[in-house]
């Protein structure tokens, strides 16, 4: 690749890659996404995307746009968009950023601050109808169905009306009698 | 091999130091020592004392360059600073301004 | 002991003080205080806690502020919404989820960091 041509240059060197045998220790700031599959220690900053992959190391301060952690970083991350942390990824620091996202398998230390952003899907992701009786129409905000793999006394949705299946009956204490109360309420 | 280049809108400032090829397309500013061949691209500015395999110039250079082959500066670049290697090559169009020292010992 | 029986908390119900057993609990309503269970935790989309909770693994849908232990795993869900220190070997958080707070994981750095 190095053979001293002229690259697409002049300018949209879209992509910066640091190999697996350099060292960079410094400060780094620059306009485009940078890869690092080596050592960068010191300061980066930059207004696009970091990528850390497996092989990469950061030990610095990092301020991005969005970083995408599969490597390691020892310092803290301030994003103005993410910060994902994938399952090879290990950071030890402070995260900031409004979206955070550590997949399972990553392992992690510090703090999050995502600050005052509401979780998604206030009315998303909400699967229509919900646990036991209720056949309703209520616009009633129903709970999510019980996780998955775990014995559904409340997943049944609106197939039976009462019924908690299994035999440790569940401790449905005062469900039903305010599911009633709600309903004359709407009515 | 080279799997390392520096993007034009990034600027380091800072040592760099590694065993493999180097595209610099940026600024980078401090100190660079490789083991393999640095290429300043055209974009690129370099402000810093660099040791090196070879280099291969066509941007800027201010600094002291050592290399332990081939020094090769290409037409339209400007360098200032000395240049210690065995082999130089200074193509028609170069600006250079620095000393030159040949008489270097295979590294 | 009362092997894998389930608990639901419903909607409605508010608890305040401790909570503690063997089998799984799910959590609809409001709860304060601590909660310390040996199975599996979920708070639901409705529920909140204010608690501290020890559990051995954690599915979080709703929200909860506390210092929270898991012996496994602690899963924070695309609608949750957690404040507080978390400490397990296994920490997720979902695209949406809304945290703050501190996590402890087991980190392994290379040697030479």
């Amino acid at each position: 690749m190095a053979t001293g041509k002229e690259f697409p240059s002049g300018g949209t060197g879209d992509n910066t890659v640091i190999g697996p045998s350099i060292l960079i220790s410094g400060k780094l700031s620059g306009d485009e996404d940078l890869t690092v599959r080596g050592r960068v220690e010191g300061e980066l900053s930059l207004s696009k995307t970091l990528i850390v992959e497996p092989s990469g190391i950061v030990k610095a301060n990092v301020a991005v746009k969005n970083a995408i952690v599969s490597g390691v970083v020892v310092g803290n991350i301030a994003a103005t968009e993410s910060v994902e942390l994938t399952q090879e990824g290990r950071m030890v620091g402070d995260i900031r950023a409004p979206r955070v996202i550590i997949v399972d398998g990553a392992s992690f230390r510090g703090r999050v601050d995502m600050g005052d952003a509401a979780p998604r899907a206030e009315g998303e992701k909400r699967p229509a109808a919900v646990r036991p009786t209720l056949k309703t129409t209520l616009a009633r905000p129903p709970a999510k169905p019980l996780p998955p793999g775990k014995p559904a006394v409340a997943a049944r949705k609106d197939d039976e009306k009462p019924a908690p299946p299994p035999p440790p009956a569940p401790v449905l204490v005062g469900e039903g009698g305010k599911k009633k109360v709600v309903i004359k309420k709407k009515k | 091999m080279a799997n390392t280049i520096i993007g034009s809108s990034i600027v380091i400032d800072g040592e760099i130091s590694g065993d493999e090829d180097l595209v610099i397309q940026g600024t980078v500013k401090g100190k660079i020592s490789l083991k393999e061949s640095l290429f300043v691209e055209a974009s690129g500015v370099v402000e810093a004392d660099i040791d090196t395999q070879n280099v291969e110039i066509a941007g800027r250079v201010t600094g002291n360059i050592a290399a332990s082959d081939k020094v090769e500066l290409k037409s339209d670049c400007r360098v200032v600073g000395d240049i210690k290697a065995p082999r130089i090559l200074i193509a028609d169009g170069a600006s250079f301004k620095g000393n030159v020292d040949m008489d270097v010992k295979e590294r | 002991m009362a092997s894998e029986q389930i608990n639901i908390i419903g909607k409605g119900i508010t608890i305040r003080g401790s909570l503690s057993g063997g089998g799984d609990l799910v959590i609809e309503g409001h709860v304060e205080g601590q909660v310390a269970l040996k199975n599996h935790l979920t708070i639901e989309q409705s529920g909140t806690v204010e608690a501290d909770i020890k559990a051995d693994e954690l599915t979080i849908n709703g929200e909860a502020s506390g210092n929270i232990e898991a012996n496994s795993r602690v899963a924070i869900n695309n609608t949750a919404k957690v404040h507080g220190d978390v400490k397990a070997p296994r920490v997720v958080i979902e695209d949406g989820a809304v945290f703050n707070g501190s996590i402890e994981m087991d980190v392994k750095l290379p040697d030479d960091i």
